[in-house]
């Protein structure tokens, strides 16, 4: 897979948070996606945010898990163009 | 952004008084996805909720300390809801408020949203002589290490969803049932400091007031009527 049919996933500017817990992935590796759909869900600040899918295509990795954090911009995922 | 000095967000107050839990949740979740889709304006429920119990995301039921028939004989349900935090309680005497704001028109700013909601709770809090403070890395107001308010929200497209509730003069009976925000913490009521007896009114004009000025809202109150059809309040 080359890296011009990927599309990452990053962490969007949510403000000044720091950074932020992954609550759950609402997809698995190699699930279909569309764009806008709710990809993953993280908490800050006792609030919950759904970061949407930026394109069609298939989940394609995760890179930080349930669990884990991460911080603005940080890649998240990746989705497999198509 | 501070206080506003003109009113210039409209917003739509649904005053539901007193209301059981599921079927506010109902209508918060309907209006959520309304205005996720542009089919209406910022919309706020003020509401005082039967008891219950709501598990956040990452919260657990293991913070309920007592059985499911000693909750029962209470007449407390427990809700798991897609806001943050752990458990927390509402029920008589407590004020709750949910903003479903687009905060696109506001600050893209999660933690600068809970902070502002927080500005308004102290403001009110001191309306009535009370001084509520923050603690650090702990969202919510609190008193002398003891809780008198928290908050929990959800936010999807940057619409916001659940919100704050404020402890006027609660049963903390049944706080004591659980470890709120999964954390050994003593809670407080606004009656506590020299209120004995207050009512949710007058506290929810002043939130009202304080919130308005913070986000600089037009408030127009809807009869609950209105709404009825949305969720079967």
């Amino acid at each position: 897979m080359s890296e011009e049919s990927r599309d990452e996933v990053r962490l969007p500017d949510l403000g000044d948070v720091g950074d932020v817990v992954v609550v759950e992935w609402m997809k698995a590796v190699g699930d279909p996606v569309a764009a806008g759909d709710d990809l993953v869900e993280v908490e800050t600040e006792k609030t919950t945010f759904l970061v949407a899918a930026p394109s069609h295509g298939r989940l394609g990795s995760i890179r930080v898990v349930a669990g884990g954090r991460a911080t603005t911009g940080e890649i998240l995922g990746e989705i497999e163009r198509g | 952004m501070g206080r506003l000095s003109g009113a210039s967000k409209p917003i739509t107050h649904i005053q539901l008084g007193r209301a059981p839990y599921a079927p506010v949740l109902d209508l918060q979740r309907d209006l959520h996805a309304l205005r996720q889709c542009g089919a209406c304006g910022d919309v706020l429920i003020t509401v005082e909720h039967d008891p219950v119990f709501t598990v956040g995301r990452r919260g657990s039921a293991d913070n309920i300390l007592v059985s499911p028939e000693r909750l029962e004989q209470a007449g407390i349900t427990v809700h798991r809801i897609e806001r943050g935090g752990d458990i927390t309680y509402h029920g008589p005497g407590q004020l709750v408020c949910y903003p479903i704001l687009d905060l696109r028109e506001y600050e893209k700013d999660l933690k600068g949203y809970i902070g502002r909601l927080e500005a308004t709770i102290m403001r009110t809090l001191s309306r009535f002589g009370i001084a509520g403070d923050r603690m650090a890395g702990r969202p919510g107001i609190w008193i002398d290490g003891k809780k008198i308010a928290s908050i929990g929200v959800h936010v999807r497209q940057w619409i916001t969803m659940h919100g704050i509730a404020l402890n006027v003069d609660v049963n903390h009976d049944h706080f004591a049932m659980i470890r709120p925000c999964g954390m050994d913490v003593e809670t407080v009521s606004m009656s506590q400091f020299g209120h004995a007896g207050l009512p949710l009114e007058p506290v929810r004009d002043a939130w009202l007031l304080e919130a308005a000025a913070e986000f600089g809202w037009c408030l127009s109150l809807e009869p609950e009527a209105a709404w009825s059809g949305v969720a079967d309040v």
